[in-house]
This record gives structure tokens, sequence and C-alpha cells, in this order.
């Protein structure tokens, strides 16, 4: 219950910010608003139910992309809804929880020696930019650009 | 043992502001010389929120910062969702890059690895190193390598630092990359958006972030791809994790490290500083 209320108040923050940042009005938002807090909350749900651990965004993921596929009723209606919500109007929110929670971790960093600061930035590079260039290789091979 | 209460509404509140601001600020592009570095809302919504929960001021308490965290993982799921509901009307499309998918997975679980293991290794970590650069380290990363070590042991104190380093500076760090890697040319933006699925929420928001700004054009299919590269990690991810990148990482360390590993007797030098 209170994860549903805390979904739906991140709703209304990204809601906010869609409007100030991308100049959609809040009541053309509210039903892609709505509808991505009601996917995401069976996702949520349809994890809990599950004889076994999986990962939540797996459920989420596939539930959104039904809901939108050409085979759904109603799947014009919901892209098109949530197609009125920016993407970085929900990525702001995630980036300043995120910040607000910045300083728990600022005691253990300074016990860190440098060199696993080195190393962390070594080890984001190497993920990033190794996904990048093989799924370039494959797309050229292919001939696809 | 009362849980100190924790008012949620506060943080709301701060983050409704965080937000309306940093949107109302805005995109900015700044170009200093060897790329573009995109500024956007989500950015400065990072860097404003870590000003106040800063420990020194007092703003926040450490349970209030720890309830940020995990509404930051909700946050995240909403994010997913929109992420799905772009793919869902162009299933088909998703066929046609399959094989760019599972390579681009590939990519993300050797990149670490092979940019990672060597330089730490010369860096003179001991086995902190195999934690530190077997994975990106995020937390179910980090739940396999303690249970499989243990907590106290050198790989999970490696784990745990990059860890903590990606929490702190992980999204910045990935944005300011994918602004660079974007802006070289070098790269494709769908192949980018590939890559920029790292696994873990904040890192990838800021660099498919990035990407959109430095590529406005293409901002659908960035938002297609990275999704779609998103999904693929988090079926397979934690499985490939446990049966092939620590296993892997393992063996590349008992290989490497009498190679590279300098000859230093001291094997603390990775994770937390001894007392």
């Amino acid at each position: 219950m209170n994860q549903i209320l805390t979904i739906l108040l991140i709703g209304v923050i990204a809601l906010i910010g869609n409007w100030i940042g991308y100049q959609v009005p809040p009541m053309e938002s509210l039903p892609g608003i709505l509808l991505l807090a009601l996917i995401t909350v069976i996702g949520m749900g349809f994890t809990k139910i599950l004889p076994f651990k999986s990962p939540v965004i797996v459920w989420i993921s596939l539930f959104a992309m039904i809901a939108t596929s050409p085979f759904f009723p109603g799947n014009a209606f919901t892209a098109a809804a949530i197609g009125k919500i920016n993407l970085l109007a929900l990525a702001t929110p995630i980036l300043a929880y995120a910040g607000l929670s910045l300083g728990k971790d600022i005691h253990l960093f300074k016990q860190l020696s440098w060199r696993i600061v080195v190393v962390s930035l070594v080890v984001f590079t190497g993920t990033f930019l190794f996904a990048t260039l093989f799924a370039e290789i494959i797309f050229k091979i292919q001939g696809k650009f | 043992m009362m849980e100190q209460r924790v008012n949620v509404f506060k943080l709301h509140f701060i983050v409704l502001v965080l937000v309306a601001l940093t949107e109302f600020i805005g995109t900015k592009k700044i170009n200093i010389g060897i790329g573009v570095i995109a500024l956007f809302p989500m950015l400065y919504a990072l860097v404003l929120g870590g000003f106040i929960s800063w420990p020194k001021f007092k703003w926040l308490k450490e349970n209030e910062m720890n309830v940020a965290a995990n509404i930051l993982g909700l946050s995240f799921f909403l994010f997913i969702c929109k992420l799905g509901a772009n793919i869902g009307p162009e299933l088909p499309k998703l066929m046609g890059s399959g094989v760019s998918l599972l390579f681009q997975e590939v990519g993300h679980i050797v990149g670490t690895i092979a940019l990672g293991l060597p330089i730490a290794l010369w860096l003179g970590l001991k086995r902190e190193a195999i934690g530190a650069t077997y994975s990106l380290d995020r937390e179910p990363n980090l739940a396999i390598v303690v249970e499989k070590f243990g907590a106290n042991s050198a790989e999970a104190r490696g784990a745990l630092g990059v860890y903590i380093c990606g929490t702190l500076f992980g999204a910045i760090y990935m944005s300011i990359l994918a602004s660079l890697l974007g802006s070289s040319g070098l790269f494709h933006p769908i192949s980018l958006a590939m890559g920029a699925a790292v696994g873990s929420g904040s890192m990838m928001a800021a660099a498919t972030g990035s990407l959109a700004v430095i590529f406005p054009d293409a901002a659908k299919d960035i938002a297609f791809y990275s999704g779609a590269a998103n999904l693929m990690m988090s079926i397979i991810g934690t499985y490939v994790c446990i049966f092939v990148s620590l296993p892997l990482t393992q063996r590349l360390y008992a290989w490497l490290e009498p190679i590279i590993g300098r000859k230093s007797k001291n094997s603390n030098v990775g994770g937390q500083k001894s007392a």
C-alpha cells in the first residue's frame, strides 16, 4: 500500500517535470502517468506472488511491452498516453532521490583507497565501451549501418 | 528497537522542488574541445540532492537517506515501465537486432573484467580485484560476492569499494562518458544506447539522458534500444554473473596476478584502509 502511494507520488512529480520541462499540460500527461503506475504496480505484485525469486524489472518491462504491443486490446491508446511522458521527465526524479541518498555513503567513501576509485572508473568505462563496441561491430557486419 | 519514523513527504517535497527547478533550467550543451558535454536537469538534480544530503549540514538524517535510496528504486521502475512501453509498439524491430543485443551483453560482461582486472592488478590490488572487476558491482552483484566469499573477504571489500564509488559518482561519470563517446562520432547512437544499459538504474538513466541530448533526432531509438538491452541484462545478468563472470575473473586472476601483480606483501590496499 505504502509502495503504491509512493509510486503515485513519484508519478505526480514526473507529471510536473513533464509540464515544466517539456510543456505537456498536466491533464494530457495524467492518463500516461496513471497507466505507467498501474503497469508498474501489477509488475511488482506479480513478482511477489511468484513462487520463485525474480527481478521485478523483468516483469514490469514485459508487461509494459505486452500492453503496448499491437495485439493487446487498447494498445494504441496506452502507447499514445505513455508516449506523452518524456523519458527524461521520468529520469530526473530518479537522480534527485539518488542525490538525497548520497550522504550516507560519504563516510564509507573516505575510507577507500584511491586505487579502488581508479579501478571503479575503469570498470564503468569498460562495461559501457565494450558493449557499445560489440553492438557496433555486429551492426557493421550485418550492414545495418 | 523502534525505527525512527521517517517523514517521507519531506523527501518527496524536496524532490518535487528539485525537479521543478531543474526542469525549468533545462538542457545546456557545452563544447569542451574534445567533445560536447550535455548538462541536463537530472544531473543538476543529482548534484543539488547530494549537496542537501551532505552529512555536515545535517539537513537529512541517515535513515532518511536510506529511505531516499529505496524510493530511488521505485522511481526506476516507472522509468523501466516507460522503456518497455516504447518497445511494445515496435516489437518486430527487436527481432532484427537480436544478434547485436546478444553480443552487446557479452560486451557488458567482459568489459568490466577486460579493462578492470589488468589495471587493478597493475595498481597492486590482490584478491580485492576479483570482487572489484567481475561486474559493475550493484546490489545483486554485491550479494553474489558476499554469499560466495563472505562479508569480510578481500573480494567483498573490492566489490563494496566499486559499489560505493558507483553510488557516489557513477551517474555523473557515465553521463560524461556518454557525452564524450557520443560526440566522438566513432559510434552509432543505437550502439551507444545499448552500451548505456549498464545494469544500474541511476547510471543508465544518466547515460541514456546524455545520449538523448547529444542525439535529439535519435531519442526514440535510444530509448528503444537501451530499454531492450536493459531487459536482456535484467533477465540473464544474475545468472551470467554467478556462472560465467565470477569464475572467469577468478581464473584470469590466478593467471594474471603473478605476471602483472606487484610483489607487495600488502594485500590490503584494495578496500578499506586498515585502521
